[in-house]
Order: structure tokens, then sequence, then C-alpha cells
């Protein structure tokens, strides 16, 4: 028998049980640190994509760094978790009503293969798919346009945080 | 996957945790007699022949002590938090070859756990995920103290991970691969601490920062923060901290032996043995700058990170693009 049904079962439960920890816990920083096992989690499956690449971006900036600073921010604020658990009238509702949407569609794409999943050929991986070569390749010919964007939005992004930090407030 | 892989792998994990925990009290007695011996004193010497089972008796008494949880701390994290810090020092461990190939049973065996292909980025993940069992454990404690220590670590972690990852791209870029078994072979013929000088020095620095040693131990700078982020840990807990520090020692000594300082290259002697020579004489030199240095302040040590640190290891970055981009490479 072969392990990986094993560790998809264990990444995805992992990822699973704790994104539905992280909207019913009342304590932040347990939703933060909830969050970061999903990340982990998710990383874990990209590993069984053959995407070893992106599992470990996944874990350095994600799990890594944006999040730290994320607890960073709730413990500074020492945010108390004594808020109703959920957000009542209006907001709840669209939450429900988005959340259904994105469900249906989930299903739409998932379940019209699922029948003859059999039948499927094992997807035939190109040579060295997946490995940063590959990837940074991919990112600087055909990906290269947006690539270049991002990081000027972003660059954007910095350049408006920092001006936002040192304007002074009359 | 067939069962000789399985064990083959199994065999290599215990040898290298059983490394790790063992070699970590040897460490724990080096630093006391070394500091000793620079301080003008003996050090440890009651316990065993020089004092050697000294880190051992400490160990146990640890291991007896009353086990204190403060009543308003969150009793899950700050029991995760300790173990946290000492998963990821030694997940790390599993990606560094501490020698080449070796044949036995018929069988090619690599003197490593694993040898992936993004090695590298796999012990910065590790490394980065390390922060959470110092800022967890401040965070835990509820207490002012551990809470500082905790968040000043964070931030101190951060911000040299940066400068750390950056000093790593240099070899990366002369070398094409992000594998440390491979370029642990491209070292062979010369080490790459003469093409990357600068890069060595500021991946020590900024390891040094990272594994939280003096002088840059502000996290627990007890004359401020009582002992930072583990002043409410007592017993097995304290000593997991403890063990997960050693053990970043080592992981960080480990990478820099295998990025800068030729892996396990060198004459005569086979490469396990001069892994263990480089990683001795490396440790060493950890006690030996703890012994040296003051402690630094902390907006100086933010201010050295971003400034100057970081803006040279870009720098070593460009400049070592462009002697690449002229010779062709």
């Amino acid at each position: 028998m072969s392990l990986e049904p094993i560790l998809f079962a264990m990444f995805g439960g992992t990822a699973i049980g704790c994104a539905v920890g992280v909207v019913f816990h009342r304590n932040p920083v347990h939703c933060a640190l909830l969050l970061v096992g999903v990340l982990l989690s998710l990383s874990g499956l990209f590993v069984l994509l053959h995407a070893p690449f992106v599992a470990a971006l996944q874990i350095i900036v994600y799990a890594g760094a944006i999040m730290v600073l994320f607890l960073f921010v709730v413990m500074l604020l020492n945010v108390k978790g004594e808020s109703p658990l959920l957000t009542p009238g209006a907001a709840k509702g669209f939450g429900i009503l988005f959340a259904l949407i994105v469900f249906i569609e989930l299903l739409g794409t998932v379940l019209p293969r699922s029948g003859d999943s059999s039948r499927l050929p094992d997807a035939v991986l190109p040579e060295g798919f997946g490995s940063p070569a590959a990837i940074g390749r991919i990112l600087y010919t055909v990906w290269l346009f947006p690539f270049e964007i991002t990081s000027i939005l972003l660059l954007v992004a910095v350049v408006g945080a920092v001006v936002l930090a040192k304007r002074k407030f009359a | 996957m067939d069962t000789a892989t399985l064990i083959e792998a199994a065999i290599k994990v215990h040898i290298v945790l059983g490394f790790i925990l063992l070699g970590v009290p040897l460490i724990v007695w080096m630093e006391r007699k070394v500091i000793g011996h620079m301080q003008d004193r003996i050090g440890p010497e009651r316990v065993g022949p020089f004092g050697l089972l000294q880190t051992i008796a400490d160990g146990i008494k640890l291991f007896m002590k009353e086990d204190i949880i403060p009543s308003q701390a969150d009793k899950v994290v700050f029991v995760l938090a300790p173990a946290l810090t000492v998963i990821t020092a030694l997940v790390a461990t599993a990606v560094i070859p501490w020698g080449d190939t070796v044949q036995l049973f018929g069988r090619t065996i690599g003197l490593h756990i694993t040898d992936v292909n993004i090695a590298l980025l796999f012990v910065l993940g590790t490394t980065s995920m390390g922060v959470y069992g110092i800022v967890l454990g401040g965070w835990a404690s509820n207490s002012k103290y551990p809470l500082l220590g905790g968040l000043r670590s964070s931030a101190q972690m951060i911000s040299y991970e940066l400068a750390q990852g950056i000093a790593l791209v240099g070899v990366i870029m002369m070398t094409g691969t992000l594998s440390l078994a491979e370029i642990g072979r491209a070292q062979a013929h010369m080490w790459f601490i003469v093409p990357q000088f600068l890069g060595f020095l500021i991946y020590l620095t900024a390891g040094i920062a990272e594994t939280n040693r003096a002088p840059f131990d502000l996290p627990e700078a007890e004359t401020e923060l009582v002992a930072g982020f583990h002043t409410e840990f007592s017993s097995m807990k304290f000593a997991f901290y403890f063990l997960g520090e050693y053990a970043n020692m080592m992981v960080v000594s480990g990478v820099a032996i295998t990025v800068f300082l030729g892996a396990w290259n060198g004459p005569l002697l086979p490469g396990p043995v001069w892994f263990l020579i480089k990683l001795t004489a490396f440790l060493f030199f950890y006690v030996w700058l703890r012994a040296t240095f003051p402690r630094l302040r902390y907006d100086q040590l933010m201010a050295f990170g971003w400034k100057v640190l970081l803006p040279l290891s870009l720098l070593n970055l460009v400049g070592t693009a462009v002697v690449l981009a002229i010779r062709g490479g």
C-alpha cells in the first residue's frame, strides 16, 4: 500500500480541523496559531503534489513571517476574545451566503470528474516539475509581466506604509 | 518506497538525533569549561573526570524539579511552546549532510537523512518556525518580562532572517542548486568562504542573532528582563528551551560549515570526521564570542540588522551576480 493516501488524509484532515478551529475559537492568539497549522498542512499537501518549492515558500513567507507579525499585533493589542462567536445580523447572512456559493462552485468542479476518476490516466509530470529551476524559468519567461507588476505593487505598498508611519498627526 | 530505504532512513534519523541529544550536554560542558578558563576560573570539575558528567547531573536535577505552570498562564500554549523550539531545531538537521556517499551492503548511502532539492529553503523555513517557540512562550506566561522578551526576540529574529537568507543566495548562484549535498560536493577544491567572504560574515552574524546567543542575547537580557521569555519556565520545560537553543546552534553551525567552510571536505581524514572537527571549532567560536563581547543595546541591534547587515547582503548579492555575468557563468 502506498504511503500517499495516508499522508494526504493526515495533512488534509489537519488542515480542515485547524480551519474549523480558526473560525470557532474565541482566543485570537489560538486562532492565529490554528491558522499556522492550516498553512503547515497545506505545505504538506504541496509536497504531495510534487511542488516542494511552493511548499517551502509557503512555510517561509506565510507561516514564518506574515503569521509572526499577525501574532505580534494580536499580542500587543491584547485583544480580549469575549466578543460573540458569530457576528449577528446582516454580516452573518452574507457570510453564510458567500460560503454556500463557494461551496457549490467547488462541488461543481469536483463532482463531474469524481465519477470516472478510476479511468483517468496517471498524470505524467514533465522533467524537473516543481523544482526551483523550473519555477524560476517559467516565472521569468511566461509570467514575466505579472511578476514584475507584482513587485511594483509591493513597492508601492512599502512606500505607502512608510509614508503613513512617518506622517505627523497634528 | 521499499523496506530497505525505510530501514536506512530510520537508522540515519536515530544516528543524527542521538548525536545531537548526546552532543548538547557536551557543548554545555565545553561552554562552561572554556568560559571558566577564559575568566581565569576552573569551571566544573567535581562530577566525573574533568567535570564531564556535570551537565548530566544538571539534567537529572532539572528533571526532578517541580514543574510549575503559572495559574494565569495559557496552559496549552505554555506546554506547546518549549516543544516547538526543540522540534523545529531537530527537524532542520534532516537535510544537513555530514559526509559524501558510502558503499554499504551493495547500496549507495548518502551521509545525510535526506537530500531534497530545496534543502536550504527547508532549513530557513524551519528556523523561521523556531520564532514561535519563543514568542509563544513569552505570551503564554502571561507576565510582563516574558512578553517583552518574546516580542523582542520575534522582532530580532525576523529582522536577521532576511540578511541570513540573502547571504546564502550568493553561494546558491555560484552552484546553481539549493541542495546542501550538492553545495558540499562543489567545494572539493575551494571552500566558498574564499569567494563569498562577505556572505560568510553576514551569515555568521545573522546566525548568532537567530540563535539568541551573546552578543545578541537580548531576548533574555537578565539586567532588564529577568530571564526574558523563559522566566516562568521551570523543570523540563526550561530544559527544553536550553536544548532547543543548543540544537539550533548546531544547525546554524552545520549550515555554515556546509555552505561556506567546505562541508565534509578535507585532506586525509574521512568526511564525517572533518565535519565533526569543523563543528567543534565552530561551537568553540560561539563560546569564545560569548566570553568576549558585551551585549548590544536593543536599538543598536535593530539598526545594525536593518541598516548594515541587510544592505551589505544585498550588495554581496549584486556583486556576485555581476561577477558571474562577466565570467559568463
